[in-house]
């Protein structure tokens, strides 16, 4: 019996490494996800979205907030690829758990969602501070739009959104019809801070105050600045999504028909569902996530790569980019990829063509500059991960038997010169033998 | 005045003309030989002027050429001449020999710098 059991576990410690499936560079989709809620009924009020995360093949691990046995990583190990905090009011994680905890988290290059609605804690305003996102200090105030609420309620806090950000990487191939429907707070995000983006914004007639209050002063936050739903892609390429509503992702709203006040458009279903699948693909890295083969580069009509040009060298160059498609590698297909050459600034700037099939090329000649110069690639399109690659390459000057041997500028010289010999030998001739 | 001076010309020309007529065959092939490379020296001035210097090797190695071989074309013209004096004793062929040895020397100077 006890030879068994060791026997098994030995067994298992050797198969461990290729038990666990995370993601890594050759599947870059994340697969253990874990859930925090301050309020277990979540579970089955927000279950659509969950079971659409489930059937794509996500491992949901559902926990309470104030859990005392949460953790992250353990033995420096990170047991979850992907974090989804719907504790809007929880003021402080159990276990293991905290901002610092969750900002290492998205630092190794792991993705949150994140969502605050009425009454969110200082923990989570903590959270979303670091990730770029201010929200609305006053702790009471919501989202009131009074000309783009959802007719269907009463008050005017339930906004009906439209004005969403125009990127097919991030909200997927198909337009979002029916307007979003949103109740809760605001949050800007600072203009100089280029890693954040407004995905879902509030309309110009907006703002953000208590509902049950009379306005004492001017609202700080109003019209387009506010932010319904914001992401951030961090530099390691760690993806961020914080949304001012818990409500947005609730199977009520996914279900509710949606007509925004103004407008006689009645839709059956809202935008909901379709916003937060789209949105969930992108930030778990179904999508927009590229991968750059090697720089390649040798002179025309060579294979080999020169460890060294010379000025006014003839080059081609290739690169291989590939798009994750969900499952497999695809080719990655645009025609705004370009390479520099560069010293100090850029010498040449081409924008790469494609064969279709990933292979990223051009041609150039070397400039007449000499020097260490090198190819970059940097790539940031919107809504994909940025690519930065760069390659080093010395450039010399023509050796002093490389020039050409005769210039064309100075052959009435060279004329000169022989039509003088030549000259000279006639005269000497005649000089001699005439009469 | 006018017809005066212009006869006055005529008159200088066609006594120069009259004297030269009268210089040895031998001396006058110097003077066409010399005349050929100065008109060649000038050729390429001017190319120069329109073209830059750029090979600038080339073009004195050119113009040094032409302007050597009329100067070494000239003192064998003074060395022969019979009217000359001070080179009375001196036997034409020794000129001629100085002449070809000189040219010889300087072609091979300027095919080193022409480059």
């Amino acid at each position: 019996m006890m030879n068994l059991s060791r026997s098994v576990a030995l067994i298992s410690l050797f198969l461990l490494p290729f038990l666990s499936s995370s993601f890594s560079v050759d599947n870059p989709t994340d697969r253990r996800v874990l859930v925090l809620l301050d309020d277990l009924s979540l579970k089955s009020s927000h279950s659509t979205f969950f079971n659409t995360l489930k059937s794509r093949g996500f491992d949901l691990d559902f926990k309470s907030a104030d859990d005392s046995k949460l953790a992250l990583q353990r033995y420096g190990q990170y047991l979850y690829d992907g974090l989804i905090i719907f504790a809007p009011s929880t003021e402080r994680f159990g276990g293991s758990l905290d901002s610092k905890s969750v900002a290492d988290f998205v630092d190794s290059g792991r993705d949150l969602i994140l969502s605050a609605d009425t009454s969110a804690s200082d923990l989570i305003r903590g959270i979303a501070t670091e990730c770029g996102v201010d929200f609305d200090e006053d702790s009471s105030a919501m989202v009131i739009d009074h000309s783009s609420f959802s007719v269907s309620d009463g008050d005017h806090t339930l906004i009906a959104a439209d004005d969403l950000v125009k990127s097919d990487v991030i909200l997927g191939k198909s337009k979002i019809e029916a307007p979003v429907l949103f109740r809760g707070v605001a949050h800007s995000l600072n203009p100089t801070n280029n890693l954040v983006l407004k995905v879902l914004s509030a309309s110009p007639s907006a703002y953000s105050a208590n509902p049950t209050s009379k306005l004492s002063s001017p609202p700080q936050l109003t019209g387009s600045a506010i932010s319904l739903v914001s992401v951030m892609q961090a530099r390691n390429n760690a993806r961020v999504v914080i949304s001012g509503s818990l409500q947005l992702f609730s199977d009520r709203l996914f279900r509710s028909g949606a007509q925004k006040s103004g407008s006689p458009d009645k839709y059956e279903k809202s935008g909901n569902e379709q916003f937060v699948t789209e949105l969930s693909k992108w930030v778990f890295h179904e999508r927009g996530h590229l991968k750059a083969g090697s720089l390649v580069h040798h002179r025309v009509g060579e294979t080999d790569e020169p460890a060294i040009y010379r000025i006014k060298d003839d080059l081609e160059f290739s690169v291989e980019i590939l798009e994750w498609s969900g499952k497999s590698w695809e080719p990655y297909v645009a025609d705004d990829v370009q390479v520099q050459f560069y010293m100090m600034s850029p010498y040449v700037l081409k924008t790469l063509s494609t064969d279709k099939k990933g292979l990223f090329h051009t041609s150039f000649k070397v400039p007449d500059v000499y020097g260490v110069f090198q190819f970059k690639v940097e790539y940031e399109k919107l809504g994909y991960t940025t690519l930065s690659l760069s390659k080093q390459i010395p450039v010399r000057p023509y050796r002093h038997n490389e020039y050409e041997r005769f210039i064309p500028t100075a052959y009435p010289y060279y004329g000169a010169c022989f039509t003088t010999m030549a000259g000279f030998f006639v005269f000497s001739f005649v000089y001699l033998y005439h009469k | 005045m006018v017809k005066s001076t212009s006869k006055d010309a005529q008159d200088l020309f066609r006594s120069l003309h009259s004297a030269y007529s009268a210089t040895p065959t031998n001396l006058k092939v110097i003077d066409l030989y010399v005349v050929f490379a100065v008109f060649t020296a000038l050729i390429q001035v001017a190319y120069m002027a329109l073209v830059g210097s750029f090979p600038f090797n080339s073009f004195l190695s050119g113009v040094l050429s032409c302007i050597g071989t009329a100067v070494l074309a000239v003192c064998l013209r003074i060395q022969v001449n019979k009217e000359n004096k001070e080179f009375k004793d001196l036997a034409p062929e020794r000129a001629f020999a100085d002449f070809v040895l000189c040219n010889l020397v300087l072609h091979l100077v300027i095919i080193n710098f022409l480059g």
